[in-house]
């Protein structure tokens, strides 16, 4: 059998328009947008209640989210288990699929492993505190008009473009 | 008006998480075909060689918007039902910047490292395994930094309504800037470009 | 304040019996029965063909795995007695009408039997395997010759074994969940999907990978099939099955059954399968250990939903 190539990506308008209906389709049917970090912070918040369920409950942010039963059963625990199994069945049918780490030239891929842990613990720590993540504020905020979500947008791009210069070594 | 359907009551909760996990998989197919799942093509965006996360993210908003205006327009979707993120200026600003940093360090955001992960990126799990871990440190501090992250809360308030100007008017002005954006975009690419198209196949 | 109207003493503690009585060890057990009925009809089926050679996992792998499973299962099951002691009563007497002492006959017939299936099939596998004593071999030997009819017989058992596991919680008129005919056919392909599945992970050769892909394929689009009918059987009868079928329609197993049985354990599995049958797609094992947790995963649910379901 010969090998499959991967594809190449979709061309971004299309994959802009193909992103934009779905999150309008979410609009029309549950009245909400597409999220990512609000379903990590219920699987820490589950994980937390498992190794320690007195310190989960005592803490006013963790016990938002064990009312009402187990914090699993929410929309958007079922959403991120949808975007996991969403993006390996494009990787496999695109050909996509294997270990890999992706990086610039100058860094090795153990230096990326630790700046891309750091850099998702800052992302989890400013999800929290922003509420929401690139899909939650950008996508959902942006699409709805919320003033506070394209403020976020602006200071996330202008921020990110202000600290590449000092991480341009793990890139290019 | 008969959507947003589950808010007007044509189904519960639990088989919303049916929906849920339907539009999760439709949502990770379109962020792995854009090659989301691959950190470089995301960082290239900071370093002008490649812009396919401003022209996804800006074409999203501008499809939805306009759908959401026009559905709102033909009676058939009441906006005034659909979940608007609220504002909370000291909040947003924070998280913004912190944001913007953590995507430059760890080359994602939180949905596409999952994507990442699920095809096997390893930078992808370490981010996943960085956000769980931030995620639990926010949790830890939430007490001591609660009063000045909820600071200058406005709530449900949308672009429109504090400029005081018809939504017609203000998603033409996005539409107008997204374009504009889109031309910048091509120029800057066609000048500093190194697109990142596809990945190479695995040995 | 949330103020209660009692109408009825039934509101009293367990004045209503106490229902939930079955925990983690009978879906278990239905799990691995169903996943031996599987490994022992296949590797049966294809010793009769004659392809032992070609498909050495099929048959051979399949064969020595079938007994240690079911020793686990039937091990499962007895930890479920509440008298352990009286494990005997079962062998005592032969019940024609009642499927729990089917079932005990089955097994018990069926563990010695699978095990010499084992046994006539673990030198090809360990070609160093050295008998402690003589009479292993002379067994081995008397068996060689009868293997046909050893693989005929185990053949027809692994089908009782299949569906027997659903024909167990079938059995039972009081679990309106339960109490459709359609509960044994679905365990069985179920069972046998789940057999597919722990084959695939064990196979190393490529056609027999897609020849395995190919029979999963249609085990589970049948399985697909029986859910669909299962539920539309519970909605076509009375009110107490409606209700029942609504535990899964919109109640509190609604996600948990569509998203993770249906949509993880069935229908992604068929869309990898289908892609790596016709090329589209390189050999991936996601497809075979998601089929096992889908199947683990019904059994436990239909386990505690049907417990909950009553009149």
């Amino acid at each position: 059998m010969k090998k499959p190539q991967s594809k190449p990506y979709w061309n971004p308008y299309f994959a802009g328009l193909m992103l934009g209906l779905l999150l309008l389709m979410t609009f029309f049917i549950m009245g909400r947008g597409l999220g990512a970090s609000g379903g990590e912070m219920r699987l820490v918040t589950y994980i937390l209640s498992l190794v320690s369920p007195e310190h989960a409950q005592a803490n006013p942010y963790f016990a938002k989210y064990l009312k009402g039963g187990s914090p699993l059963k929410a929309w958007l625990v079922f959403e991120i288990l949808g975007v996991l199994f969403g993006g390996f069945l494009s990787g496999y049918i695109h050909g996509r699929l294997g270990f890999k780490t992706d990086h610039g030239p100058r860094i090795s891929n153990k230096g990326r492993w630790l700046l891309a842990f750091l850099g998702g613990m800052t992302m989890g720590i400013g999800a929290r505190i922003a509420r929401g993540c690139t899909s939650g504020q950008g996508l959902t905020g942006g699409a709805t008009l919320s003033l506070g979500s394209w403020i976020f947008l602006w200071v996330m791009f202008i921020a990110a473009y202000a600290f590449a210069y000092f991480l341009r070594k793990q890139w290019i | 008006m008969i959507a947003p359907l589950y808010k007007l009551g044509y189904f519960g909760f639990d088989t919303s998480l049916i929906f849920a996990f339907i539009i999760g998989l439709l949502f990770g197919y379109i962020l792995e075909s854009s090659g989301f799942g691959n950190s470089r093509k995301l960082a290239y965006q900071f370093y002008l060689k490649d812009m396919a996360v401003l022209k996804v993210m800006f074409t999203a908003i501008v499809v939805a918007m306009v759908g959401l205006l026009y559905l709102n327009w033909a009676e058939i979707l009441d906006i005034s039902l659909v979940y608007v993120p609220p504002t909370i200026l000291n909040g947003q600003i924070l998280g913004g910047v912190l944001m913007g940093l953590g995507f430059v360090i760890g080359g994602f955001c939180p949905g596409t490292s999952l994507v990442a992960s699920a095809i096997g990126k390893l930078d992808g799990m370490f981010y996943v395994g960085g956000a769980l871990f931030g995620m639990w440190i926010f949790g830890e501090i939430y007490p001591f930094v609660q009063n000045f992250i909820n600071g200058h809360p406005m709530g449900r308030v949308t672009l429109p309504e504090w400029l005081g100007w018809r939504p017609g008017v203000v998603a033409f002005l996005v539409i107008l800037m997204a374009w504009g954006l889109f031309k910048v975009a091509e120029l800057i690419e066609k000048k500093f470009g190194e697109i990142i198209e596809g990945e190479t196949p695995m040995e | 304040m949330h103020e209660v109207t009692i109408v009825s003493g039934r509101h009293n503690h367990l004045i209503d019996p106490y229902l939930t009585i079955w925990h983690w060890q009978i879906p278990t057990y239905l799990f691995l029965g169903g996943l031996v009925a599987g490994l022992l009809f296949f590797s049966a089926l294809y010793y009769l063909r004659g392809k032992e050679e070609e498909y050495p996992a099929i048959v051979r792998l399949g064969a020595i795995w079938a007994p240690i499973l079911l020793a686990i299962g039937m091990f499962a099951l007895f930890l479920d007695l509440d008298y352990k002691l009286h494990l005997f009563r079962f062998y005592m007497t032969l019940r024609l009408k009642s499927p729990m002492s089917w079932g005990a006959w089955t097994l018990i017939t069926i563990l010695p039997l699978s095990i010499l299936w084992a046994m006539l099939h673990i030198t090809s596998v360990f070609p160093k395997w050295r008998w402690p004593h003589p009479v292993f071999q002379s067994v081995v030997s008397y068996t060689q010759k009868k293997s046909k009819l050893l693989a005929w017989i185990l053949m027809v058992l692994s089908m009782i074994l299949g569906m027997y596991t659903g024909i167990l919680l079938s059995a039972f008129n009081a679990r309106p969940f339960w109490n459709s005919a359609i509960l044994g056919p679905l365990f069985l392909v179920s069972g046998l999907s789940t057999g597919l599945a722990f084959l695939m992970l064990l196979s190393k050769n490529h056609e027999e990978h897609l020849l395995l892909n190919k029979i999963d394929l249609m085990t589970i689009s049948l399985e697909l099939f029986f859910i669909i009918h299962l539920f539309m059987g519970l909605l076509a009868s009375s009110e107490v099955k409606i209700q029942a079928a609504k535990l899964f329609l919109g109640g509190p197993y609604t996600a948990s059954f569509w998203v993770l049985v249906v949509g993880l354990g069935i229908i992604i599995p068929a869309i990898l399968e289908t892609l790596e049958i016709s090329n589209l797609g390189k050999r991936t094992r996601v497809a075979a250990v998601l089929i096992l947790f889908g199947g683990i995963l019904m059994r436990f649910i239909f386990v505690q939903a049907g417990q909950l379901s009553s009149f």
